[in-house]
């Protein structure tokens, strides 16, 4: 990797875009600084995401769809799915495998606040995750 | 760059100028993980609608999650920064983790700049190219190491 001392010079700024660049001040948040220490554990609120479910019969089944990408790892994916959703070593694989020939997979099934919780924890891990009622 | 693992630890020993341009892209990737949204063409693959057939619900999951992933996102991009002064990294396992989602969101970023959209898309032989790959090898090794019985 000689070469990364050369590509250093190179990428100097080439991954903001420079419209993305000139509003960044505006779009920051305050307190992304602030939260260094806490963040890794912290809880997303959902307190909203639940009161605007309580409408909403609660056993009608809800999924979470992992989709295939060209950018994430399959090792990853895997890795993901074990470490979060705590899945067995094969069971993680299978699923991957799912996503990566089927174009994508079921990862979880309950109440839509749930299913929703897991999809933001899909997108922070920088997976593609999308919820959906389950028959459809 | 090399990897490898000491009993509960993980040890990155990057090459010289590595340290510098990982710094760099995690200082570029703050301002685009920040940035309003739609103004950046790699934000929907950071913040992927939720709902593929339902814009209204889409938005409203984006409404109550985004700033919140936004502040996650960037702050553990902060910390691995942190950690990026020397060209020896020592890491625990836990630490080694919150790498993993880092590099991830970088590769994403990366994509968009270079064109890759599906899974048959070559990786261009170019400066952004290789480093798109050298993160790849990163994680990869990473997460090799992490899965060791």
């Amino acid at each position: 990797m000689q070469r990364m001392a050369v590509v250093a010079q190179l990428v100097e700024r080439w991954l903001v875009v420079p419209d993305a660049a000139g509003s960044s001040p505006v779009g920051r948040p305050q307190n992304s600084h602030a939260e260094v220490s806490a963040s890794s554990t912290s809880v997303p609120d959902v307190d909203e995401a639940t009161s605007r479910e309580s409408l909403v019969a609660p056993d009608v089944p809800w999924v979470t769809i992992v989709w295939n990408d060209p950018v994430n790892l399959m090792s990853y994916v895997s890795h993901v799915f074990r470490g979060y959703f705590g899945f067995s070593r094969e069971e993680s694989e299978r699923l991957m495998m799912l996503v990566h020939t089927e174009g994508r997979a079921v990862v979880a099934t309950g109440p839509r606040e749930e299913m929703e919780r897991h999809t933001e924890a899909m997108h922070e891990f920088g997976l593609w995750a999308t919820v959906a009622k389950a028959d459809d | 760059m090399r990897v490898s693992r000491s009993h509960d630890a993980i040890v990155l020993e990057f090459a010289e100028g590595e340290a510098g341009v990982l710094r760099s892209l995690i200082d570029q990737y703050l301002e685009v993980v920040s940035a309003d949204a739609g103004s950046d063409p790699a934000l929907p693959r950071l913040f992927p609608l939720a709902y593929s057939d339902d814009q209204d619900a889409a938005d409203e999951f984006a409404q109550y999650t985004r700033t919140g992933l936004v502040d996650r996102k960037a702050s553990n991009a902060a910390q691995v920064s942190l950690a990026l002064d020397e060209e020896t990294v020592r890491l625990t396992l836990a630490e080694t983790e919150r790498w993993l989602p880092l590099l991830t969101d970088l590769r994403l970023v990366i994509a968009d700049r270079i064109g890759i959209l599906v899974d048959s898309d070559a990786i261009p032989e170019t400066p952004a190219g290789e480093v798109y790959e050298w993160l790849g090898r990163l994680q990869g090794s990473m997460i090799d190491l992490l899965e060791e019985p």
